[in-house]
């Protein structure tokens, strides 16, 4: 039942998938052209130079990364056109699987047939999954096709597999807590303004604890934290990133199945 | 769990916070019985229906549904469920729906062409998407998606509502078929002429309770007759008020409302008067229905 339902969240989104990929294969790709020119290079050199404190400590360590070849390309992983088009469908799916079905109708059908409403979570899970591992791939293959001409030495595309990666688990992360949101609520619309509000809070909260030193003890709180492109491009993927996405995502899938499971339809 | 009764409950009953919307509902549905669930908007007949099928949880007592707890994913392999209000995913076609609905079930839809082809449903009108068919066609959809798989137990909310009158004919037919294969139907409605000409035993619920259950035809005699006496001369009618209440009082024409025991002895006094004619009714469902509604 899980592989039908499944089928059924891809058929309804299925189109949605395709420009978002589309989008974020065609941004990383125009980003590695960015990155060829030197005129960019040393125009974010100067840039960053003259920036005020505040701006140098958002970026902190990662400056020099930034402002290489290497480090453009990435930044076209964390630019907020990106992390927007990851968080359409981290949203959309989940919410509109649970809170969506309640809300239009359609979930009474569904449930007054042969299938668990842990099924029903895990083929939401599953169809977050798939849909995300389309776009982080589309996002890499954008970057594989850019360097795939060559012209930046040093660099290859197999630099951001773990950055891609690590924009997988973070979404995965997010779209975990969706289904959680999603199980509590009746509507698609309610699901989502939380859902969005609890992102954007956690993006704001990050940006605010870097450059506000007051709230730095706060900035652990946000998933955003746990996601940095180019700390990933100097050190690679650390395990305390993956441990907490990971254990996010646990608790929260923990949560929606209990929730799911009880409550009144 | 062979010898249990298709649906059974036990002072099930449902709260909305301070909102008792089922209470205390015990009953049980035999095998191969259409049973019509009755009552006016808000009795509880859908929320009944929801807690049979476990898309709700009850606030007490229990019930079970083909031997199984509601809640058991099993029990739903082989029941049929139309929603009262009938709700599609919009983009797909009606096919897609079917198809995806029947696949849920794990069971081919070996009705559904007959289902189809009886409440004219074309191919053509099968391809479109759901969100341009009219009410009435939804509500086909929803028959066909409820019963393709010839389920052992139909819950139907309403199933006749947008249907056309051929069509409602032709659903009347579906539903005699599907009683001969033995499967047991329990729908609900307001309309009164079609649990009367469907089911074999109808339950009455107001307010969250059950205020009446038994067959069309008890439930029929449990109400008053009304009886409508014309005289060839003038009579004084206020005697005959010992036998039931007096409708309309005239010195040449009485009607009243008595009970069934008390006709025999209404219709001997009524002898012993001028009779023209005499009319005894039968009361109708609806009347009866009205009778615990008033």
């Amino acid at each position: 039942m899980i592989g039908v339902l499944f089928r059924h969240h891809v058929r309804l989104h299925r189109v949605p998938l395709l420009p978002l990929a589309l989008g974020l294969a065609l941004f990383e790709w125009i980003m590695t052209f960015v990155a060829r020119e030197p005129a960019v290079s040393s125009f974010l050199t100067s840039a960053l130079r003259a920036a005020p404190p505040q701006f140098l400590a958002l970026l902190n360590q990662e400056l020099v990364a930034t402002v290489s070849p290497q480090g453009i390309i990435g930044v076209g992983y964390t630019h907020p056109f990106t992390l927007i088009m990851m968080a359409v469908w981290a949203v959309r799916v989940p919410c509109a699987a649970l809170a969506g079905e309640i809300g239009r109708g359609t979930m009474d059908l569904v449930a007054a047939r042969p299938v668990s409403r842990s099924a029903q979570v895990a083929a939401a899970l599953l169809a977050l999954l798939a849909g995300l591992t389309v776009l982080a791939a589309a996002a890499w293959l954008g970057t594989f096709m850019g360097l795939a001409g060559g012209g930046l030495e040093g660099v290859t595309a197999w630099h951001y597999l773990p950055v891609a990666a690590a924009m997988w688990m973070l979404f995965a992360c997010c779209g975990a807590v969706a289904i959680l949101v999603s199980a509590l609520a009746r509507e698609a619309g309610t699901a989502i303004a939380w859902i969005s509000g609890l992102l954007a809070g956690s993006y704001v909260l990050d940006y605010a604890a870097r450059v506000w030193p007051k709230l730095t003890p706060l900035r652990p709180l946000s998933l955003f934290r746990y996601y940095e492109p180019q700390r990933l491009l100097a050190t690679g993927l650390a395990r305390e990133d993956v441990i907490v996405f990971a254990a996010v995502a646990a608790v929260a899938l923990l949560l929606a199945f209990a929730v799911f499971s009880r409550r009144d339809l | 769990m062979a010898d249990a009764p298709p649906i059974r409950t036990r002072g099930l009953a449902k709260r909305y916070g301070r909102l008792l919307a089922l209470e205390d509902l015990s009953l049980d549905v035999e095998a191969g019985e259409v049973f019509g669930f009755l009552g006016p908007n808000g009795a509880g007949k859908t929320t009944t229906i929801r807690l049979l099928l476990g898309l709700i949880r009850p606030s007490g007592g229990e019930a079970t549904v083909l031997g199984r707890p509601v809640r058991s994913v099993a029990a739903h392999a082989d029941i049929g469920f139309l929603p009262g209000d009938m709700a599609f995913w919009p983009r797909l076609s009606g096919v897609e729906t079917l198809d995806f609905l029947a696949a849920l079930a794990g069971r081919p839809a070996t009705l559904r062409a007959s289902l189809l082809e009886r409440l004219g449903l074309s191919a053509t009108e099968l391809a479109r998407p759901v969100r341009t068919y009219s009410d009435g066609m939804k509500q086909k959809l929803g028959l066909v998606q409820a019963l393709q798989c010839g389920p052992r137990l139909a819950l139907l909310d309403e199933p006749t509502k947008g249907l056309d009158p051929l069509v409602q004919q032709a659903f009347y037919e579906i539903v005699a078929d599907l009683k001969a294969r033995g499967a047991t139907i329990f729908l609900s409605s307001h309309v009164l002429s079609e649990a009367e000409r469907l089911c074999d035993r109808v339950a009455m619920l107001r307010a969250g309770q059950l205020v009446s259950l038994g067959d069309v035809e008890t439930l029929r005699r449990a109400e008053q007759r009304r009886v409508t006496a014309d005289f060839g001369a003038d009579v004084d009618p206020a005697p005959l008020a010992h036998f039931g209440a007096l409708i309309v009082a005239l010195p040449r024409h009485v009607e009243l409302l008595v009970a069934q025991e008390q006709v025999p002895a209404l219709v001997a006094r009524l002898g012993m008067l001028p009779l023209a004619d005499l009319v005894i009714e039968r009361p109708t469902l609806e009347e009866a229905f009205l009778e615990h509604y008033r």
